[in-house]
C-alpha cells in the first residue's frame, strides 16, 4: 500500500508531463477502443439490421444476395404459400424491388420502388401516417426523400410510373397512388428516394405480374435455434433458390469487409503499441530521475516489491485514466467516423460500423490495463535494480 | 551476553576504477556497543561512507564481515538484509532523501508503514517522533515546504521509526549552516542520552567533539 500511495502522489510531481502522458494515452485509448468497435460492430450491426423485424432467412435467385443483381425469383406465390404450410415456418413474404418513376408537375424522377406483402415485411418501420394493408391496391408508403422529391405527404395522391421506354420517353403504366404513410426502410441508403406498394401492384408496374416474380422472400421460423436445420430442409425442398440464413449473410458481408477488419486490427495494435511506448518511456524517464531517491528507500529497509509496486501503480494509474478519457474520446470520435463511413453510397443508412457495446469497452479497457501494467515491468525491474551504494556515492558527489 | 549492536571484523572494499583497483577500506575492524555515540572522522576519500555504508548493509565488502546483533551480513539475502535495515538500523543521509511528495508525518511514517506497523499505532508514533525532533506544527507540511534543518530532522524522526539498534548518520550537518547544523547536534545529544547508540561520519569538528568515541580514518584504515 505504502508504494501504491507514493506512486500515485509521484504522477502530481510533473503535472505537465503527466498530463501531456494522460493525452497521449488517451487518444491511443479512444483508437483502440474505435478499433475494436470496428472490427465486431460490422457484424453485430448487420446481424442486428437484419434480424430487427424477425425474419431469420432470405431466400434469393440462386447463386445471388439480396438485391444484389436484378434477377428474380420465379413463382413466388406458390414457394410462399408452401412455406406459409411449413408448421417449423412463422411467417414468410415476397419482396420485388425495381426501379419506378414518380410523376412531378414538370418531370419524371427515378425511385426504388418495393413490392412488398404487408402481414410479412421486415424492411421498413413506419414513421407517420398508416402501414399498407393487404390487397391495398391504391397505397403507397413513401421515404421522407421520396415524399421531398414527389412534394407530396401523408393522404396526398401520387402518380407512379413504370415500364419506361428510355427511348421515347413513354410509360406503358401509369397509376395513381394515395400515401398511406411515411417509413424509414430499413436497407436504404441515406436520402434514398424508395416507394412501397402491395406486390402485385409494384409486380405489375415492374412487367413482373405474368412471371409471379419477386427478388427475395423473407421467412421467420417459429425458433430461432431450429434455424440452420429449417435452412439446409428448405434448400433441399426449393433448389431453384439460394436460402441464407443471418449467419450466411453476416458471413458473406464479412467476407466483402474484411479490409475493414484488417485494418481495424493493424490500427488497433498500432495504437497499443503507441500506449506501451508512451508508458514506457515516461515511466523509465521518471525512474531515471528518481534513482537517488529510490536507492535511498532501498537504504531505509524499503523492499522491491514496495518500489516494484509503486513504479506499476503509476503506470497503471496514468492507463486507467487515459482509459476513460480514451472511451469518452473514442465514443465521441466513433460517432463521427460512423457518419462519414455509413455515407458512403450503397449502405444502409441503419447500419453502423462503430456499435459501442459493454464487453467491448470491457474488452479494449482490459487490453489497455493490461499493456499498461506491462508497460510498467521494465522500469520497475530498473527501479528495483538500482544499486544502492553505489547511486548514493553518486548523489553525495 | 547480548552480542553488540554492530561489530566489524577486517573489511575490506575495493572497487575497479578506470581499469585501477581502488582499495578503499583496508581491513578495517570496530566494535559498538549499546548506547555508544561514535564519530568516524577523516579526509575526504579515507573511506569513512563505505565504512559506514558496509556497517548498514547497503554495499558489501571484499572481504570481512559484519555482525548487527550478532546477526552476521553475509548470511542473508536481499530481503533480509532489506528487513533488518529497516527494522535494526536507522540512517541518515547528508542531502536528507526525503519523499518530496509526502508530507514530513507520510517520511516519518514510510518505514513503519513498509514494515506493517498499523495506521492508527504508526500515526501515533509519527507525531510523537515529530514532537520529539520540535517538528510537530510541521507535520502536514510537504517536505519541499520545509528548510534543510527541518528536512534533517524529519530525516532524524524517520531514521527512529522502527526503533532501531543504531542509527547511522553520513554527513548528517554537511548541507546545514552552523546555527542549522547546531540544532542536530543537540538533537544526537538527547538521543544519545535516552540511550540510542550513534555511529555517525562526518567532517564537523564540533560534531566528533560531541562523540564518546572518535575513530579516525586514512586511506582507507583506522589510524590509531
Amino acid at each position: 500500500m505504502t508504494g501504491v500511495i507514493w506512486g500515485l502522489k509521484n504522477l502530481a510531481r510533473q503535472p505537465l508531463r503527466t498530463g501531456l502522458s494522460l493525452i497521449g494515452i488517451a487518444v491511443a485509448a479512444a483508437m483502440l477502443l474505435d478499433m475494436v468497435m470496428l472490427s465486431g460492430g460490422i457484424d453485430q450491426s448487420f446481424s442486428d439490421l437484419l434480424l430487427r423485424r424477425g425474419f431469420q432467412m432470405r431466400l434469393t435467385p440462386k447463386g445471388t444476395l439480396p438485391f444484389d443483381t436484378e434477377a428474380t425469383i420465379g413463382g413466388v406465390s406458390e414457394i410462399v404459400a408452401a412455406l406459409r404450410r411449413d408448421p417449423a415456418v412463422a411467417a414468410a413474404g415476397a419482396v420485388l424491388g425495381t426501379s419506378v418513376y414518380g410523376r412531378t408537375p414538370d418531370s419524371l424522377v427515378t425511385l426504388f420502388g418495393y413490392g412488398i406483402e404487408p402481414e410479412a415485411q421486415s424492411l421498413y418501420e413506419v414513421t407517420g401516417g398508416q402501414d399498407l394493408t393487404s390487397g391495398d391496391s391504391s397505397g403507397v408508403v413513401l421515404s421522407e426523400a421520396a415524399a421531398r422529391l414527389l412534394g407530396a405527404s401523408v393522404g396526398d395522391t401520387v402518380t407512379l410510373v413504370g415500364r419506361l421506354d428510355p427511348q421515347v420517353v413513354t410509360a406503358a403504366v401509369g397509376r395513381r397512388l394515395v400515401v398511406r404513410g411515411l417509413v424509414r426502410w430499413l436497407y436504404d441508403y441515406r436520402g434514398q428516394p424508395s416507394v412501397g406498394t402491395v406486390l402485385p401492384l409494384m409486380q405489375s408496374l415492374s412487367r413482373q405480374a405474368a412471371a409471379d416474380r419477386a427478388s427475395l422472400i423473407l421467412v421467420k421460423a417459429r425458433d430461432d435455434r431450429a434455424v440452420p436445420q429449417l435452412a439446409d430442409r428448405l434448400r433441399q425442398r426449393f433448389p431453384q433458390v439460394e436460402v441464407n440464413s443471418v449467419a450466411d449473410l453476416v458471413a458473406h458481408f464479412r467476407e466483402r469487409l474484411v479490409y475493414f477488419r484488417q485494418l481495424s486490427y493493424i490500427l488497433g495494435s498500432m495504437s497499443l503499441i503507441v500506449a506501451v511506448l508512451l508508458i514506457a518511456t515516461l515511466l523509465t524517464i521518471t525512474v531515471n530521475e528518481r534513482l537517488g531517491e529510490i536507492a535511498t528507500l532501498r537504504a531505509i529497509g524499503v523492499s522491491r516489491a514496495t518500489v516494484v509496486a509503486q513504479v506499476l501503480a503509476e503506470g497503471t494509474t496514468l492507463t486507467l485514466i487515459g482509459a476513460v478519457l480514451g472511451i469518452a474520446l473514442g465514443l465521441v470520435t466513433a460517432r463521427y467516423l460512423d457518419a462519414i463511413l455509413t455515407s458512403f453510397p450503397g449502405l444502409p443508412a441503419a447500419f453502423s460500423f462503430f456499435v459501442p457495446r459493454a464487453d467491448t469497452l470491457a474488452f479494449a479497457a482490459l487490453v489497455l490495463l493490461v499493456t499498461g501494467a506491462l508497460a510498467g515491468l521494465y522500469p520497475a525491474w530498473l527501479a528495483s535494480r538500482a544499486p544502492i551504494a553505489a547511486t548514493l556515492r553518486a548523489e553525495a558527489t | 551476553m547480548t552480542p553488540p549492536p554492530l561489530l566489524a571484523r577486517e573489511l575490506r572494499k575495493d572497487y575497479p576504477m578506470n581499469g585501477v583497483t581502488v582499495h578503499a577500506l583496508r581491513g578495517v575492524s570496530l566494535r559498538v556497543d549499546r548506547g555508544d555515540y561514535v564519530a568516524i572522522v577523516g579526509p575526504s576519500g579515507s573511506g569513512k561512507s563505505t565504512l559506514l555504508q558496509l556497517l548498514g548493509g547497503i554495499d558489501t565488502p571484499s572481504s570481512g564481515s559484519v555482525e548487527v546483533l550478532g546477526t552476521p551480513l553475509d548470511t542473508l539475502g536481499d530481503s533480509e538484509l532489506t528487513r533488518l535495515r529497516l527494522t535494526r538500523l536507522g540512517f541518515i543521509f547528508q542531502r536528507f532523501h526525503l519523499l518530496p511528495v509526502l508530507t514530513a508525518r507520510e517520511n516519518v511514517e514510510l518505514p513503519m508503514a513498509e514494515a506493517g506497523v498499523r495506521r492508527a499505532e504508526r500515526q501515533g508514533r509519527a507525531r510523537e517522533l515529530l514532537e520529539f525532533v520540535g517538528l510537530g506544527h510541521r507535520a502536514e507540511h510537504r517536505a519541499t515546504q520545509l528548510s534543510g534543518g527541518e528536512m534533517q530532522r524529519v530525516a532524524v524522526a524517520r531514521a527512529l521509526a522502527n526503533r532501531p539498534a543504531v542509527v547511522l548518520a553520513d554527513e548528517p550537518t554537511g548541507e546545514l549552516d552552523a546555527g542549522t547544523g547546531q540544532e542536530i547536534l543537540d538533537l544526537f545529544r538527547r538521543l544519545n542520552a535516552g540511550g540510542t547508540t550513534l555511529v555517525v561520519v562526518t567532517h564537523d569538528d564540533r560534531l566528533a567533539a560531541e562523540a564518546g568515541r572518535v575513530v579516525h580514518m586514512l586511506d582507507g584504515a583506522i589510524r590509531d
